[in-house]
């Protein structure tokens, strides 16, 4: 594996998230003004999938299905949230994002620190 | 059958009957196993099954929209054993509150019958056993002739009940609400399984109330209102509720609203949005306390919302359209923490 070419920089807008898959793996992109963001697709708490229920506003990001938050930029979890966002590596080449893709990034589900 | 749910830090175990959902079977089992809708549309209750065989029941249901059927995730609301299981579940295993209260089956008798208005019904079930819930909570229900439980929450309050009461919105296409519908139902047997949900008011956190209802949405929102009104919780906090219906006709509850008013007249705001049509004259004329208004519910709440802040809790109810359009404006507009919200959603 290795950088993708994950879609134009002109489709993702600013506040706004856009799924993609890429060797058959679903990514979420972000716009955080000044660079892009690859995420894993579904909010680590349930696997919502963040595309349809991400709100962005300011660079935070929050699911509105239980209202965790996170600082877009960084991952590091706001709010209620528990668990951070997971990024992939991302830059820009051409006008396209590109996305390094080493092996699929996935929450685990398993851990229970509670 | 014996169902093994594996965590790193804990192995859950309990019994589930056959035919029975195993979300069900879990949670009756004192297990906080995540659910919102607990009817098959939210996708809330996922699981994947590592070991046994399931019937995953409704198979067609949206909650399961892009589940993975190579990792054999399932709905656990929708599916029962078939043989003995273990199963993943995708999140944290945990109580939301230390006095949750266990839910259970009941088989309940429709006791009062009543049309409030051309689509809506109130309807009582008398369950054999003396039960809690906190107000806010809901059942699901399943018509014998009907497949398929659907949520409703509670009218009532009364700690220690038989008696629950149900509102419902006709529904042609429904199940339980066309069966409901077609004619009267009293002293007809209805499955039931419940106290469930989270959108809860609890007197003693102290806040004020900003309510939020759309139709029948108001259910839980009057059962909170009369738990506040037993415990005279609004002699010292305000409550604010928009009601939204399409019109005047459609108005009910009237009676118990303008009741609520009239005992805590300096706390207690009530408004009334009809989308379709106008006040009445008798209405404007605002003799009753109540303030009647002209538009979309969430248009009417959603300012009086954002001047809020302080120590407010928020409760949304309502069919899913006016729950999102509330949630994306309070959330990206206004300073409201996200814990002072609180909505379950089903439709």
């Amino acid at each position: 594996m290795s950088w993708k070419a994950a879609c134009p920089v002109s489709d993702v807008k600013q506040d706004t998230l856009k799924e993609c898959t890429i060797d058959g793996i679903e990514i979420l992109l972000a716009n955080v003004g000044d660079g892009f963001r690859a995420y894993p697709p579904v909010c680590p708490h349930m696997e919502q999938y963040l595309e349809g229920s991400g709100i962005c506003a300011n660079n935070v990001m929050t699911c509105d299905r239980h209202l965790w938050q996170w600082d877009m930029k960084t991952g590091e979890p706001l709010g209620p949230a528990e668990k951070p966002l997971l990024i992939y590596q991302t830059k820009e080449v051409n006008g396209q994002i590109m996305v390094f893709l080493d092996e699929e990034l996935e929450y685990d589900f398993d851990d229970d620190d509670d | 059958m014996l169902i093994e749910i594996k965590k790193k830090s804990q192995t859950y175990q309990f019994e589930a009957n056959a035919g029975e959902k195993l979300l069900y079977a879990g949670l009756r089992a004192g297990i906080p196993l995540p659910f919102e809708c607990a009817t098959g549309t939210c996708g809330s209750c996922k699981a994947r099954v590592t070991q046994g065989e399931v019937d995953e029941g409704w198979s067609e249901a949206p909650g399961k929209e892009r589940f993975k059927v190579v990792k054999r995730e399932i709905l656990m609301c929708q599916c029962s054993a078939q043989s003995d299981c273990s199963l993943t579940v995708p999140t944290k295993i945990v109580a939301f509150r230390d006095d949750d209260i266990n839910p259970d089956h009941h088989i309940g008798v429709i006791t009062q019958y009543e049309k409030l208005t051309e689509d809506v019904l109130r309807f009582n079930v008398e369950i054999p056993t003396s039960i809690s819930f906190h107000a806010g909570q809901f059942f699901v229900l399943q018509a014998p002739e009907v497949n398929g439980f659907r949520a409703y929450s509670m009218v009532n309050y009364s700690p220690g009940t038989n008696e629950l009461e149900f509102i419902i919105k006709q529904n042609p296409h429904g199940g339980l609400s066309k069966w409901i519908f077609d004619s009267d139902r009293t002293q007809e047997k209805l499955e039931l399984f419940g106290p469930l949900g989270h959108a809860t008011f609890h007197p003693d956190e102290s806040h004020d109330l900003f309510m939020i209802a759309g139709g029948s949405g108001i259910a839980g929102l009057m059962s909170i209102l009369e738990y506040g009104r037993q415990v005279n919780y609004f002699k010292n906090r305000k409550v604010s509720l928009f009601f939204g219906i399409r019109t005047p006709a459609d108005f009910f509850f009237a009676e118990r609203l303008r009741a609520v008013k009239a005992k805590f007249p300096d706390t207690v705001s009530i408004n009334i949005a009809f989308s379709n049509a106008p006040p009445t004259a008798e209405q404007l004329s605002g003799n009753d306390g109540l303030i009647y208004l002209q538009g979309m519910v969430h248009e009417h709440a959603l300012p009086a919302v954002l001047e809020g802040g302080g120590n407010v809790m928020h409760y949304l109810a309502g069919p899913a359209p006016m729950v999102d359009a509330l949630i994306r404006p309070l959330i990206l507009n206004s300073k409201i923490p996200v814990h002072r919200v609180r909505y379950d959603k089903f439709s």
